[in-house]
């Protein structure tokens, strides 16, 4: 009951603050009525009745003050009061609203966008059904490390500890793979995946089925389930897709349902997987017909299952150690020969909570994202110390209207409140701006057709961070201003003395401000020199092959339902027309692009590496004629020619760096190399050719040059894709010109690749060439918020010196002297910014030299370029540094310096 | 004037507590009523009185309703809520405890 009357009196209070003010007034109007009543009674005459019932009365006002303290009111009619005169000012100063709201908006929005990706990648979870009983299991490698390497008979043995786990399931790591869609075909991602899948993770398809267990199995029609996201995507909800027939890799599947609304994918950072097939359904869409018709199922899987009701993880661990070391005993190959794949006995059980992709592979995920939040941190570290100088330079341009205040009797509390509370104005509207932003920016984002789909929806994680990011600008930057400003001698600024004493102290906060601000400027210039000069490493590449007139044309016969047979004589005939093109000089087949390689192992016949020991390379399945059209010279032996088919001896083109690094000699026709993987596939070297930059791994610009081996798809049995042609006339007619054949060949073979190969070089710097704009954008915006900062502090000391300026020029300096004795002041501020900032540019070069970086999990290692220290770049970042600044600073110091004396003097 | 005593701090929630305790009344009717009671001895300053009051209000002990006052006017009326009677026995209990400790003192020394 008191909790309840306290309530009411507290809501009413603040609801009805109008009324509560009248109730006020009046009760202390009858108070004072009753009074000077009471006094009239006792004899006084009227007027000295009131004169002395006030004088005993006092102050009406400070009265009110107090009663509202004592309820609690006080504060709150404050803040009020605060945040209506602080609109009232922010409105009044418009430009220095919108300024600061844009600087912080702009900071806010690529924080908060950034964010979003990363709470996608690394915080937010799948909604899976009673996820505390789901374990991750691996196999480990021999030194014990979990790799993603399971075997399907491996899980199939898994599978059987049904004592232990209620259900086990497993997926392939996502596929990029290809398919048919109005007839254009597009890149999707596909996990193959078990009939147990989604049961497993206790979900339910939210359109028809998963596939069941009679659809595990070879030799059945493949059929697949679709993701959500994809399906309203892509399909745009179409309810009729279930039931659809479309090609995959030329393979006819048959869509049976739609995957759950929440089920992004197996690993859980944020990727969408496109659609999930059976994982017997694997071999069907290999492109080479040996992989096909294998008798095993060769794809490293990740398992989860289910615990079993009462049974622990460390119980689980216990039974798959035995299993371990049972399929060590039983298949001993499979742990020794498997080079990077090569297992040891252990297994690793880990609760699938505990991990998103992988022990392991999460940390580069992690390092990544951190990455991103530092770089973007930093701008808005600008954005925060640059809206500090301009409310520390507006505090001091207010000194007057605080000491106003102040002599009124305001207390300091009072209007550090007030100016705190203007800053955490700013700083929302400032967050505002920056959601908008961030969401215009990320609609955009998602418009771009990028093969991986990563939700970067916003949740109540990134609204939160965006508001609390916000609120933390306002206090943290509002508050040292706000403390500052009200720091302020009374009578000297009311008296206002044009002569102010002169700062000379080095450390005030304004000058430390700008020193960062330059500093994270020029370090943001430092990272975006390290890509621009990734960028520039590949442009000053030896390209090594022709691309003026070279033009390339790819398409999948399997999509129009061609045999293989009908689709080698379809290639054939293609090949012909194009080489009836005037003007074609050479043309030629070949599987994937001139430029896409495989990563291989292999063992050679070495001379300088130890026998039998792996060594990597790369693979490209070239063809007859592929040197002659590319221009690639031939140095030894001989290139691929008709000789090369199916029933004779496996033959490989290699290039000068291998014959170099693996045979120890240019010339290496008739030595041999087999795959790490297969002991039956010696391979004899028939020709070397020329090095070409195009060896493209994911590191591809990183490293360009590496070992390559070209084998012909004649003999390989892979079916050739693209054709490739060079003209002495212009590639974009023969594109054109290809593109007409191929329609004439037929009308529903699907373009996946046209191209010159102008275009393609242009291309394979996209990746390094976008993260230098993104780092080079960032560094711009900082270095313009700095500037900024520059312009405000020069322009604000010149008003402040105004007078000194006056006469000075009075008493003869001249402009030039005016000038320079306020330059020199800011050379200093600028010169130990970019110093620092150098310095941190430095250390980040040499951090990421030294780093290791590469995380070695068993699919595929990420590298790190290792940037050289450019001394050149270095000074050129601080030469545009030093001179974007002092061009801020000057534009202010030069209006001081052509300004009238007289007028200087009179300054107010 | 001068044998009056300003109210002490800390007594006058007490104060007003009890005096309200017996019918509802509003504030220059709370000081006049401590002031008759205690032949004068009493001086309740308006300055401590209303944001006492309102204090009182805003922890629940007392409560204020609109009402007529003795010369028709519209005044606040303060009555004490359950919570405020208990409140009281508190507050009693601790001034006796309070001023027989005093007396003690007084007395012995």
């Amino acid at each position: 009951m008191r909790l309840f009357n306290i309530l009411r009196s507290r809501l009413r209070s603040i609801l009805f603050r109008d009324r509560r003010e009248s109730d006020l007034s009046e009760e202390l109007q009858l108070h004072l009525d009753r009074e000077i009543e009471r006094l009239q009674a006792s004899g006084l005459s009227r007027d000295e009745a009131r004169v002395q019932a006030s004088r005993l009365f006092g102050g009406v006002e400070q009265l009110k003050e107090q009663c509202r303290d004592a309820r609690g009111t006080g504060t709150w009619d404050a803040l009020v009061r605060d945040t209506r005169q602080g609109l009232r000012r922010l409105v009044r100063d418009w430009r220095f609203t919108t300024a600061a709201v844009l600087i912080l908006g702009i900071a806010i929005g690529a924080n908060t966008a950034t964010f979003s990706v990363v709470n996608a990648v690394l915080f937010r979870r799948q909604a899976f059904a009673d996820p505390d009983r789901l374990v991750n299991i691996y196999q480990n490698d021999p030194s014990g490390r979990p790799m993603i390497v399971t075997s399907y008979s491996a899980y199939m043995e898994m599978a059987e500890y049904t004592d232990i786990f209620s259900g086990t399931m497993a997926a392939t790591i996502p596929n990029p793979t290809r398919y048919l869609h109005d007839g254009a075909v597009r890149d999707a991602v596909v996990e193959y995946a078990t009939a147990t899948y989604l049961s497993v993770l206790g979900l339910q398809p939210s359109r028809g089925r998963w596939f069941d267990q009679s659809e595990e199995r070879r030799e059945v029609p493949l059929v697949a389930v679709i993701g959500y996201q994809a399906w309203t995507g892509l399909f745009r909800a179409d309810p009729s897709i279930v039931g659809r027939v479309i090609r995959m890799e030329g393979v006819p599947v048959m869509i049976v349902g739609v995957g759950p609304a929440g089920l992004r994918g197996t690993l859980d950072v944020g990727l969408g997987t496109d659609f999930w097939l059976p994982v017997t359904a694997l071999p069907a869409m290999m492109p080479v017909a040996a992989l096909r018709d294998a008798p095993t199922i060769f794809a490293p899987l990740f398992v989860k299952a289910r615990l079993r009701e009462g049974v622990t993880v460390p119980q689980a661990a216990a039974a798959m150690d035995i299993l371990g070391r049972r399929l060590a005993a039983e298949n001993p190959d499979q742990f020794k020969n498997m080079g990077e794949f090569a297992l040891g006995p252990g297994i690793t059980v880990i609760p699938s909570t505990d991990v998103r992709v992988h022990p392991q592979a999460d940390v580069p995920f992690m390092a990544l994202a951190s990455l991103m939040l530092v770089i973007v941190g930093l701008v808005l570290a600008i954005a925060c110390s640059n809206l500090a100088t301009l409310l520390l330079v507006r505090g001091a341009a207010r000194a007057k209207e605080v000491s106003v205040r102040l002599a009124m009797g305001a207390t300091r509390r009072q209007l550090v409140r007030h100016l705190l509370i203007e800053s955490l104005l700013l700083s929302l509207a400032g967050g505002i701006a920056g959601c908008i932003l961030a969401w215009w920016g990320m609609r955009a984002l998602q418009t771009i057709d990028l093969p991986l789909r990563v939700d970067m929806s916003v949740d109540y994680r990134v609204l939160a961070f965006a508001i609390v990011l916000s609120l933390i600008t306002g206090v943290a930057f509002g508050l040292a201003p706000a403390i500052k400003a009200t720091k302020v001698d009374l009578l000297q600024t009311l008296r206002d003395e044009g002569l102010q004493p002169i700062d000379h102290r080095r450390l005030t906060l304004k000058n430390a401000l700008i020193v960062v601000q330059v500093a994270v400027s020029v370090l943001l210039l430092g990272g975006t020199s390290i890509f621009m000069q990734a960028v520039a490493a590949t442009r000053a590449l030896r390209v090594g092959y022709a691309v003026d007139g070279v033009a390339m044309l790819e398409t999948d016969a399997r999509f129009a339902g061609y045999s293989e047979s009908a689709a080698k004589t379809m290639y054939d005939d293609l090949l012909r027309r194009v080489q009836a093109i005037p003007g074609v000089e050479a043309a030629t087949l070949l599987r994937g692009l001139p430029m896409a390689s495989t990563g291989m192992s292999i063992v050679a016949d070495s001379a300088t590496a130890q026998p039998g020991s792996e060594v990597q390379t790369a693979m490209l399945e070239a063809g007859p004629g592929f040197f002659e059209t590319l221009r690639i010279p031939l140095l030894y032996g001989r290139a691929f020619d008709a000789r090369d088919r199916a029933d004779t001896p496996r033959v490989a083109v290699i290039t000068e760096a291998m014959a170099r690094k693996y045979f120890g000699t240019v010339d290496a026709s008739g030595r041999r190399f087999r795959l790490q993987n297969d002991p039956n596939s010696w391979t004899e070297v028939i020709g070397v050719v020329r090095d070409t930059g195009t060896g493209d791994f994911e590191d591809d610009i990183l490293d360009p040059i590496r070992p390559v081996y070209y084998r012909s798809h004649t003999q390989s049995g892979a079916q050739a894709t693209t054709i490739v042609a060079r003209t002495s006339r212009d590639a974009e007619s023969l594109l054109a010109a290809m593109q007409r054949e191929l329609r004439a060949v037929d009308i529903t073979l699907p373009v996946m690749t046209a191209k010159t190969m102008a275009q393609a070089r242009m291309e394979s710097e996209a990746a390094a060439a976008a993260v230098a704009t993104f780092l080079a954008t960032l560094a711009g915006i900082g270095l313009v918020l700095a500037s900024i900062g520059l312009y405000a502090v020069v322009a604000f000391a010149v008003a402040r010196r105004s007078r000194e300026i006056g006469i000075r020029m009075a008493l003869g300096a001249r402009s030039q002297q005016v000038v320079s004795s306020i330059a020199r002041g800011v050379t200093g501020l600028i010169g130990v910014g970019t110093a620092i900032g150098l310095f941190l540019a430095v250390l980040l070069m040499l951090a990421l030299r030294t780093s290791s970086g590469s995380a070695d999990i068993g699919i595929g290692n990420m590298t790190v370029y290792r940037p050289s220290i450019d001394p050149l770049a270095l000074l050129a970042i601080a030469a545009v540094t030093a001179v974007v600044g002092l061009l801020a600073a000057l534009v202010p110091a030069r209006r001081a310096a052509l300004m009238d004396p007289l007028v200087a003097l009179r300054h107010d | 004037m001068s044998d009056q005593t300003d109210v002490l701090q800390g007594t006058l929630d007490l104060l007003i507590l009890r005096t309200i305790a017996l019918e509802a009344l509003h504030g220059w009717a709370i000081a006049q009523r401590i002031q008759q009671i205690s032949n004068d001895q009493l001086r309740v300053q308006q300055g401590s009185l209303y944001p006492a009051l309102h204090r009182l209000e805003h922890q629940g002990w007392i409560t204020a309703d609109w009402g007529a006052s003795e010369n028709n006017r519209r005044a606040r009326f303060y009555s004490l809520t359950k919570a405020g009677r208990k409140q009281l026995e508190t507050e009693v209990a601790k001034w006796e405890r309070l001023s027989a400790g005093v007396n003690l003192v007084l007395q012995r020394t």
